[in-house]
């Protein structure tokens, strides 16, 4: 088995001891101490409290962490050694930790807590962000009880979130994989979800170790294979997001984790997405009870900024990505001042499509592709933060909506330029 | 083969439970009898007991099988005589067999003499034999045990138009044992059977005996000191006879029971029994462990009596509402298997006639620390019948042959005292004493080589024990251990193969011998001990410096 060269020997000896479980909760970490133990806490209580009778694990793929964030999360087991903890569980909970590496890699933990639900034959199984501040052990419930009880393969979360949280999800991968796969998931970046071990198996068997460039990539990959393998899918509300503060330069990982798999994927996928027209609404599960969210703060200024000097600054770059006129009328755009500049969701589409069509014939390197949208995707936020600055949670939503079917609009405009290069 | 004169023999006992009633008919009324008994006692020492605990067979009604007992002194007409059990006594013990009796000390049948008198006048002398009252608000912070009959623990007695006291069912008063008259009396009937022979009691409903005001009237001081001073008289009367406590408490409740060595000689371990069924339910061993690690250490001549199964409900008092609630689901689906607080099945149907957990309870039951009772049936894996109503079910006849009334008796089969367990699985054709017999790996023939085993080492009885925690939680290990002699026991409560490593270096140079093949297994190092199991097995090793 190929995932024998990757979990050691220790974290074998683990699973041993762990034996075949029912549910399986994920925490995939990197120096996350400050928040871990809350978030720990949540989950031991939410395993307690709605399925105390399931075998279930704890497993913590840890990047190199030098914080004890690993010692946070075993220390909540339960076994007969630790009487007062285990008051009101009936049986052992293990929390087990490895260490897959010296340097974070999304890829790599999701696969190290792949590999251990399918070892362990996990029935249901949820990957929990160690950031997840505001979690509740009810989210374990909503994640895993469709998949544990009611046959779902795939279930992604839904959020209250401030209106400028999560904008590239919102601008980009959202409506994007919508119109392409016709799906309506709201999450298909996440970092919470639930999934079934058949799933996770299928999974792993199509991502192989041996292939490094795996090694990065995020969890949108498993939305994509959910989507391909016509799992059933479902979603759950889970409530507020918790904002986790992001700097500029945090921007382009999170492209190369999110835009880079779906734009990978379209080459593969090709037989699937072309066909779509349109899409579908996904079942969503769980109370909707809005609360209120805290402000996210946002430096216009520097996003419109961060756009026009990538202009200037890429021009070359762009004119071996992007169609004459787009790139013609981001030149137009990125002259305006900043009360008129607008960068419409048309031309945000058309955008989006041609660096998607530029990175299957990889005209120049991928990853200068994918670095070479954040400039653009931030003149976009520019413009939705300016578009919705005075919009109620309503007004927001419809505009997303609309940029949804714009996406679903100018999709024959995608399909030709695939059709045209191939 | 003469009684062992240890007066400590209790720790080393496998008992044998038995109501009378249900084992052999000598007479072919159809009802089980003394002398059928004793007919049977070359079965028994061939299975290898040593001491029978017989369940009541004094004059009663039988309203609660024996329990609501009319006369203390005497024996009930269907199971023969007051010779017939003194004959009955003398066999087996020269088959070097103790008899363990019933004693209710708390409460007895309404239509006991003492009762008939006692609610007859105010004047009579015998009034203040039991508990009365003219309201039913006393008391008031009491639980009711037979949560399924009783509304209260009061009765309205319209004969003395007053209320009296009663635990358990209202057809049970209880004795008041603030009266010196009382006390006095129940010595003079255990005393009536110590002369004749019997060498212990299971006192019934121990901590129950006194109630007071203000308190939920259970393990009262007032009732220790009564306990007390019975145990007393028998140490000065009758040295190595035993006392055994039926009550079904905490663990922490129950050590009083055995005070400093002066109370009971031995208390049923309550607590445990569900937690196994448990443990081996969730291949867990916590339930287990947790239970044994919050049982007091008890004084060295007290021991605990450990079971899988007896006549009554596999109780489920002593567990939380989320674990009784679990082991309803798990072991009681179908609501007619439950009654008050437990479930009334066989250790067989319990587990499913599955062979490999049945032998595995009974390793455990054999190998924890305590003194092993068998109720009697299951020792070849008999069934049950829910239908009959009650606890009846797991108290039907002896199934010793293919054969007319299943060998128990030669009345017409709708005469018999209960019906025979019919079923294609569990029925008499199909679970029966002889043909067990004849096949050495029946299940008999497995008992009877545990047995065996367990009597070969006094580690069993009367070692420490030391559990050792393998971080495979599906693994129950721990260390028997007595002076120079120390028993590694392993238990794997999961269905399926188990690796285990156990930390075994405080033994560090011993070799492992396997009790039942008697084969060698590595010897202990500084690593860890690297065990496989296969589904359900268990294993003693006795561990020897070679």
């Amino acid at each position: 088995m190929a995932e024998e060269n990757l979990l050691t020997d220790d974290f074998v000896r683990q699973l041993i001891n762990v034996g075949e479980v029912d549910i399986l909760v994920g925490l995939p970490t990197y120096n996350n101490a400050k928040t871990i133990g809350a978030v720990v806490q949540s989950v031991q209580s939410g395993i307690l409290r709605w399925f105390p009778r399931e075998r279930a694990v704890i497993i913590n793929a840890d990047g190199g962490s030098r914080d004890g964030t690993p010692g946070l999360v075993t220390g909540v087991s339960i076994d007969d050694m630790r009487p007062v903890a285990s008051m009101n569980a009936l049986r052992t909970l293990h929390s087990i930790s490895t260490q897959y590496a010296n340097t974070p890699a999304n890829g790599v933990a999701l696969r190290s807590i792949l590999a251990a639900a399918e070892l362990l034959r996990a029935k249901a199984c949820v990957v929990i962000s160690p950031d997840s501040e505001n979690i509740e052990g009810e989210w374990l419930w909503r994640l895993l009880r469709p998949v544990y009880k009611d046959g779902f393969d795939f279930v992604t979360p839904t959020y209250h979130r401030h209106k400028f949280d999560g904008l590239l999800v919102t601008n980009l991968l959202y409506p994007m994989t919508r119109a392409l796969y016709g799906l309506r998931i709201r999450e298909p970046y996440t970092s919470e979800y639930g999934f079934s071990g058949n799933l996770g198996s299928q999974f792993l068997a199509r991502n192989p170790w041996e292939d490094k460039s795996n090694d990065s990539w995020g969890e949108l990959r498993f939305t994509l294979e959910a989507i391909r393998e016509r799992s059933r899918i479902c979603q759950a509300f889970l409530g507020n997001k918790h904002h986790v503060e992001r700097r500029p330069s945090d921007l382009v990982p999170a492209l190369r984790q999110t835009v880079g798999p779906l734009f990978s994927a379209l080459d593969s996928d090709f037989s699937i997405w072309s066909s779509v027209t349109g899409s579908q609404p996904i079942g969503t599960t769980g109370p909707d009870s809005p609360e209120l969210l805290e402000p996210v703060r946002v430096n216009r200024k520097r996003l419109r900024e961060m756009f026009s000097s990538g202009v200037a600054d890429l021009s070359s770059v762009f004119q071996s990505i992007l169609a004459a006129s787009t790139l013609s009328e981001l030149q137009r755009i990125a002259r305006q001042s900043e009360t008129e500049f607008e960068y419409s969701a048309e031309l945000w589409v058309r955008t989006v499509y041609e660096f998607a069509a530029s990175y299957r014939k990889s005209v120049i390197n991928r990853d200068h592709i994918i670095q070479a949208l954040a400039p653009l995707f931030r003149g976009r936020a520019f413009t939705f933060i300016t578009e919705n600055r005075n919009g109620s949670a309503a007004d927001v939503e419809n505009n997303i909506e609309s940029l949804c079917l714009e996406f679903e609009r100018l999709k024959p405009y995608l399909l030709q330029m695939w059709r045209s290069g191939q | 083969m003469p009684l062992n004169e240890d007066a400590l023999w209790y720790k080393d006992a496998v008992i044998y439970q038995v109501h009378v009633r249900t084992f052999q008919d000598s007479n072919g009324d159809g009802i089980g009898d003394f002398q059928g008994l004793e007919q049977k006692l070359g079965y028994l020492q061939e299975l290898g007991i040593n001491a029978i605990w017989l369940m009541p067979f004094f004059p009663s009604p039988l309203r609660d099988d024996g329990y609501d007992i009319a006369d203390y002194c005497s024996v009930h007409s269907s199971y023969g005589t007051l010779e017939d059990f003194r004959k009955l006594l003398e066999s087996a013990h020269h088959r070097g067999i103790r008899i363990i009796i019933e004693m209710v000390l708390n409460h007895t049948s309404d239509q006991h003499p003492w009762f008939q008198e006692s609610r007859s006048s105010t004047d009579n002398p015998r009034r203040d034999w039991y508990v009365w009252s003219d309201t039913d608000n006393r008391y008031k912070g009491t639980r009711i045990i037979f949560l399924d009959t009783e509304k209260s623990n009061w009765a309205w007695d319209p004969i003395s138009k007053a209320y009296y006291w009663h635990r358990f069912f209202s057809h049970q008063p209880d004795l008041n044992y603030d009266n010196p008259a009382v006390r006095e009396q129940m010595w003079q009937v255990m005393s009536f059977w110590l002369e004749m022979g019997v060498d212990g009691f299971r006192l019934d409903a121990v901590p129950y005996l006194v109630e007071r005001e203000g308190t939920h009237c259970e393990n009262l001081p007032e009732t220790h000191a009564v306990l007390k001073d019975l145990r007393r008289r028998l140490d000065e009367q009758y040295p190595g006879r035993m006392l055994l406590a039926e009550a079904n408490q905490w663990p922490t409740d129950l050590r009083p029971y055995f005070g400093d060595g002066d109370e009971f000689h031995m208390a049923f371990h309550f607590p445990l029994m569900p937690r196994m069924f448990m443990g081996l339910k969730l291949e867990d061993r916590k339930p287990i462990t947790e239970i044994l690690q919050q049982t007091p250490e008890i004084p060295a001549t007290c021991q605990w009596s450990l079971f899988l199964r007896n006549h009554d409900e596999l109780t489920l008092e002593m567990v939380t509402d989320m674990e009784r609630d679990y082991m309803y689901d798990s072991y009681a689906e179908d609501k007619t298997m439950r009654i008050n607080l437990g479930i009334r099945r066989r250790l067989a149907p319990l587990l499913q006639n599955d062979r490999r957990r049945i032998e595995l309870m009974n390793g455990m039951l054999m190998s924890l620390p305590g003194t092993p009772i068998i109720y009697y049936g299951d020792e070849i894996g008999m069934g049950d019948n829910i239908n009959l109503g009650d606890r009846n079910g797991v108290r039907t006849p002896m199934q010793w042959s293919g054969g007319w009334d299943a060998g128990f008796s030669t009345a017409e089969p709708d005469r018999l005292y209960a019906p025979l367990i019919q079923n294609p699985v569990y029925g008499y054709p199909a679970v029966n004493v002889l043909s067990q017999i004849g096949s050495d790996h029946s299940l008999l023939r497995w008992m009877q080589r545990i047995i065996l085993v367990r009597r070969s080492s006094a580690v069993f009885g009367r070692g420490s024990i030391e559990f050792i925690h393998p971080a495979n939680h599906r693994i129950l290990a721990y260390i028997r251990r007595l002076g120079n002699e120390a028993v590694l026991a392993v238990n794997n409560l999961s269905g399926a193969a188990q690796a285990v490593e156990l930390d075994m270096r405080k033994y560090k140079g011993n070799i492992l011998i396997e009790m039942f093949g008697k084969n060698i297994f590595p010897r202990v190092s500084d690593q860890p001990y690297l065990l496989t199991m296969g589904p359900y097995q268990f294993y003693w090793f006795k561990l020897r410096r070679v």
